[in-house]
Parts: C-alpha cells; sequence; structure tokens
C-alpha cells in the first residue's frame, strides 16, 4: 500500500472552507436577528407558509442571507490559503456570531426586548 | 368491521420526526465526532514522515477512513435539514392549530393545551418556541461541516486545523440537536401530537 502525501502544508485551511464556516456564523446570527426583530416589532418577515405561521418565513429568510453570504464569500476566499492569523480570527468571528445567533432566539432575553 | 388504526397520521409524523430522523441525527453524530477525536493521524506521525513540502504523509487506508467520514458528515447535513423541514412544515402546524371557539377539550390542540396552564405555559413559550428557530442554527452549521469534511476528505483525519473545525462544528450541532430533542421530549409528554 503505498503513503500519500498532502500537498498542503500542516494545519493550512483553504479560503473555501473558511468562507463555508465564516457564512455558518452570518447564517446563525440572521436567524437570532430575525427572531428578536420579530419580538421587537421592529420588523417581521411574512409568513410564506399559512399553517407554520411566521417562523416560516424568519427561518426561510436566515437560509436566504446565509446562502448569499456563503456564494460571496466563496467567490471572494476559494483561491486563497489563508494565513494562521487569519484562519483564527475568522474562527473566532464564527464563534461570536453562533453565540450571537443562538442567544438571541433564547426566549427568555425577549422579555427584556 | 373497520380497521381501527393505532396511530394517527400526526403520531406518525411526530415519531418520525422526533425518533427516526432526530435520533438518527444524534447516533450519527455521536459516531462523527468518535471518529474526529478518537482517529485522528496527523498528530501520530513522527517527523520523519512528514513530507518536506507540505503536510503529513498518510497511509491509504487513513485517506480512506477519511473519506467515509466526510460521507458520515454529509449524512449528518441531510438527517439535520429533512429533521428541521419536516419538523417546521408538518409537525409544527398540527401543534399550532387553534381551537374551535369555547371548546373545552384541548387534547387535540396542543399549543393551546400548554398555554391554558401556568404550570405548563412555559413548555411553548420556552422549549417551542426555542425549537422554532434553533434547530436550523444547527442546519446550517451541519452543512458548513460537511461542506469542509468533503472538500479537505483526504485530510480530514490528517490535518489538525482542518479536523478542529471540523469537530467544533459537529460538536456544536450535538450539543443543540441534543438539547432541542430534550425539549421536544418534554413538550411531546405533556402535549402530545395524537
Amino acid at each position: 500500500m503505498t503513503d500519500i502525501t498532502d500537498p498542503m502544508p500542516e494545519r493550512a485551511i483553504d479560503g473555501a472552507s473558511l468562507a463555508a464556516v465564516l457564512a455558518a456564523g452570518i447564517g446563525a446570527f440572521a436567524m437570532g436577528l430575525f427572531v428578536v426583530l420579530h419580538v421587537a416589532s421592529l420588523y417581521s418577515a411574512p409568513g410564506l407558509y399559512g399553517p407554520a405561521g411566521g417562523v416560516s418565513g424568519r427561518t426561510t429568510f436566515a437560509v436566504l442571507v446565509w446562502l448569499v453570504a456563503w456564494a460571496l464569500l466563496h467567490r471572494r476566499w476559494r483561491t486563497k490559503v489563508p494565513a494562521p492569523e487569519g484562519v483564527g480570527r475568522v474562527i473566532a468571528a464564527t464563534v461570536a456570531l453562533v453565540v450571537l445567533g443562538l442567544v438571541a432566539t433564547f426566549p427568555p432575553l425577549w422579555e427584556l426586548l | 368491521m373497520e380497521p381501527v388504526s393505532l396511530f394517527s397520521a400526526d403520531s406518525i409524523w411526530t415519531m418520525l420526526h422526533g425518533i427516526a430522523l432526530g435520533g438518527g441525527t444524534l447516533l450519527a453524530l455521536a459516531a462523527a465526532l468518535f471518529a474526529l477525536t478518537c482517529m485522528g493521524t496527523g498528530f501520530a506521525a513522527a517527523p520523519s514522515d512528514r513530507s518536506a513540502a507540505g503536510g503529513f504523509v498518510s497511509s491509504e487506508a487513513d485517506v480512506r477512513r477519511a473519506r467515509r467520514l466526510a460521507l458520515l458528515l454529509v449524512g449528518i447535513a441531510v438527517l439535520v435539514w429533512f429533521t428541521v423541514i419536516g419538523g417546521t412544515y408538518i409537525v409544527f402546524p398540527s401543534y399550532r392549530i387553534a381551537p374551535p371557539g369555547g371548546a373545552t377539550d384541548l387534547s387535540e390542540y396542543p399549543r393551546a393545551l400548554l398555554l391554558a396552564s401556568g404550570d405548563t405555559a412555559w413548555l411553548h413559550r420556552y422549549a417551542m418556541e426555542t425549537k422554532e428557530h434553533v434547530p436550523w442554527i444547527a442546519a446550517i452549521l451541519a452543512t458548513a461541516a460537511a461542506f469542509v469534511g468533503v472538500r479537505n476528505r483526504p485530510r480530514l483525519l490528517s490535518n489538525g486545523r482542518v479536523r478542529q473545525v471540523v469537530t467544533g462544528l459537529t460538536a456544536a450541532v450535538f450539543v443543540i440537536v441534543a438539547y432541542v430533542s430534550l425539549l421536544g421530549v418534554f413538550v411531546n409528554k405533556v402535549a402530545p401530537l395524537d
């Protein structure tokens, strides 16, 4: 059996992968944002499927934001292999966005709005 | 004599959503997390095994295992999306149907049943409201994990950074799915869809 050499340097990750990761963070944040906007009566995404109510609109809009962000980031980063510091920043930003998105969907928080 | 159905359509969809899809997702996530945390080969390689130009040298068997793991990550993403979409567009509408005016028996109207009592209102206001949105975040994160896994499949177990990112995403999905599954068990226990 032959061994296989990875052409990528150790601990390197390509731009397209990072784009997917950051876009996921943006999608998670968008989900929380649409929920908070709805609870605060600032903006309610229209319900796209009557029996499911407003949640169908909020979730669809958040998914659209995610997909658009992913498409844009992928286009911009797909040929790059970022430096380790850049990778760290992207991961940190993703974690922050996901946490914010999850916190925004936490019902007890809505009482503060 | 007409055959009697043991389970209603709503009940079957709920079981499919919660047990088959949700439960299947949790099993697959556990398997993926085990593989990611226990089968990593990158750091096990001795310095003399490292290629001068690039990363680690892996055996064909390691690369095959990594490819299968990437396939599992895709399967997880598919399961999560089916769970989320089925939950939102099939199970949830049945849950939130409003009872006719003056109805005294709310057993067929889970949402109204939960909100009718101060002891159970939290199951809608907290548990179900959480389940409406949080699983979509899990689906998005699972897709990202699958994408990174597939794109980097030969190095999924040998490249420390790739494995770290995929493990983080998969662990987050596991925690979220386990959490909303538990909330769903609580809701269904008190106000089942029959």
